[in-house]
């Protein structure tokens, strides 16, 4: 039996976490939260627990569960650091450590706030020295949190630079001890489609060994009403089943990733309309766990 | 001693014009997707010889349809922080969809994006609505 943990996100959304509830209680080994779906801002600035912090609260103290805590809101690529904002986030965050014993704790590649202005998105980074710097920087804050730290390879639909230089750039950012990476496995064969790149190429040049968590879900491509000339994107969309090619990509991570400790597959609240959808979500899952075992023992 | 000298100036330079890059990176993209086109932005900042040369070069080679699917993305995440945050915009949503989408692309441009949770996010726009009046008195 691996000690490699299979596990499924959170969502805030009652009806998804009700339609869910198999995947979530009997088949999850790990729970995923995103700490920031979890707090609610008062008038005051203060960030405080909301309802969904009680709930998944509740359910930990019920049936103890492995939780690791993966964020998109710290911007770690922001090169103006807003200290304030960051310790009040920080404060936020080990008060939760605390709660749910997150054993590492990683938030997306990219910068979601620039000059103060949030825009949410991780947008691509400069894979520049300083750029790097950044990153580091950002990632040793969070180690007050918890010792292991690390970032996703994000979807960025746009490069600063060639998206074959970001493997360079990610060694770069975790070039630190205990510094990972979360390997989002549909992210690469996203970026891969979208740059018209080679999907298991562009996965070859990541550093496998800081892998510490792997990323399952899948995407659609964007309405071509969006774009002119009826063009489409992959999208980083988490609302449809996890596709072949990212089942193969996953099998060559787990074969590469020797540091690896859980597989979480991720779905997007109110994506999962009825009962056979989650049905299949709970087969994503048997299927997650059936490889890890067949390839890892 | 002239040679350690030179290398540490040089390597200061260097340090230098990396800060220097991420300031003008950080200024152009918070410029750019808040604004209505993100790509004319860019575009102008690539052809900007004040532009940065690390910068200017990594905007050489855009791709111009990712750009509008990231700008797209980020205002539907506002819109929907929005309508998460603020029952006023919710009902008015429902009501005239049409209607608080035009009030919402005004919003968007008077008002910063400044709120990352959804509770801020509906006061700025409550004091938005206070402040254009009877106009958006839904």
């Amino acid at each position: 039996m691996s000690a490699i943990t299979v596990g499924i996100a959170l969502v805030p959304h009652p009806a998804t976490l009700e339609l869910l509830g198999g995947a979530i209680h009997d088949l999850a080994q790990h729970w995923s939260l995103t700490p920031e779906t979890l707090w609610r801002v008062e008038e005051s600035g203060a960030l405080v627990p909301n309802g969904f912090h009680a709930q998944f609260r509740r359910w930990r103290e019920a049936r103890p569960r492995r939780c690791v805590a993966h964020g998109v809101g710290f911007s770690v690529g922001s090169p103006t650091r807003e200290a304030a904002r960051r310790a009040a986030w920080i404060e936020r965050l080990r008060d939760d450590a605390r709660v749910f014993g997150f054993e590492w704790i990683t938030d997306h590649l990219g910068a979601s706030r620039l000059g103060g202005r949030e825009l949410t998105l991780p947008l691509p980074l400069l894979m520049t020295d300083a750029s790097a710097a950044v990153v580091r920087t950002s990632l040793d804050e969070l180690r007050a949190v918890a010792p292991d730290v690390g970032v996703e390879n994000s979807v960025f639909y746009f490069h600063l630079g060639d998206p074959r230089d970001e493997g360079a750039f990610l060694r770069a950012c975790l070039r630190e001890p205990r510094s990972h990476l979360l390997l989002d496995v549909h992210n690469v064969y996203t970026t891969a489609l979208n740059a018209g790149l080679d999907a298991r190429e562009l996965f070859d040049t990541l550093p496998l060994e800081r892998v510490i968590e792997i990323h399952l879900s899948g995407g659609v491509d964007s309405d071509p009403r969006w774009l002119p000339g009826g063009a489409t994107r992959r999208l980083d969309s988490h609302d449809d089943a996890v596709p072949e090619p990212v089942w193969e990509l996953y099998e060559r991570a787990l074969r590469g990733c020797e540091n690896l400790r859980a597989v979480t597959l991720e779905r997007m609240e109110q994506t999962v309309e009825d009962e056979a959808d989650a049905r299949s979500v709970e087969d994503e899952l048997r299927r997650a766990r059936r490889m890890l075992e067949l390839v890892r023992g | 001693m002239a040679e350690v000298t030179n290398a540490a100036s040089s390597e200061h330079d260097e340090r230098e014009r990396g800060v220097a890059e991420l300031a003008a990176y950080e200024q152009l993209l918070a410029r750019a997707f808040s604004s209505r086109s993100p790509l004319a932005v860019l575009r102008a900042a690539r052809d900007d010889a004040s532009t940065p040369p690390g910068l200017r070069e990594a905007l050489a080679k855009l791709d111009e349809h990712g750009v509008r699917i990231s700008s797209l993305i980020v205002t539907r995440l506002r819109f929907e922080r929005l309508l998460n945050g603020s029952r006023r915009a919710g009902e008015w949503f429902e009501r005239d969809a049409a209607g608080f989408t035009a009030a919402f692309k005004r919003y968007q441009d008077a008002v910063e994006p400044k709120a990352s949770f959804a509770q801020d996010e509906a006061r700025a726009f409550e004091a938005w609505c206070a402040r254009e009046g009877p106009s958006v008195a839904h």
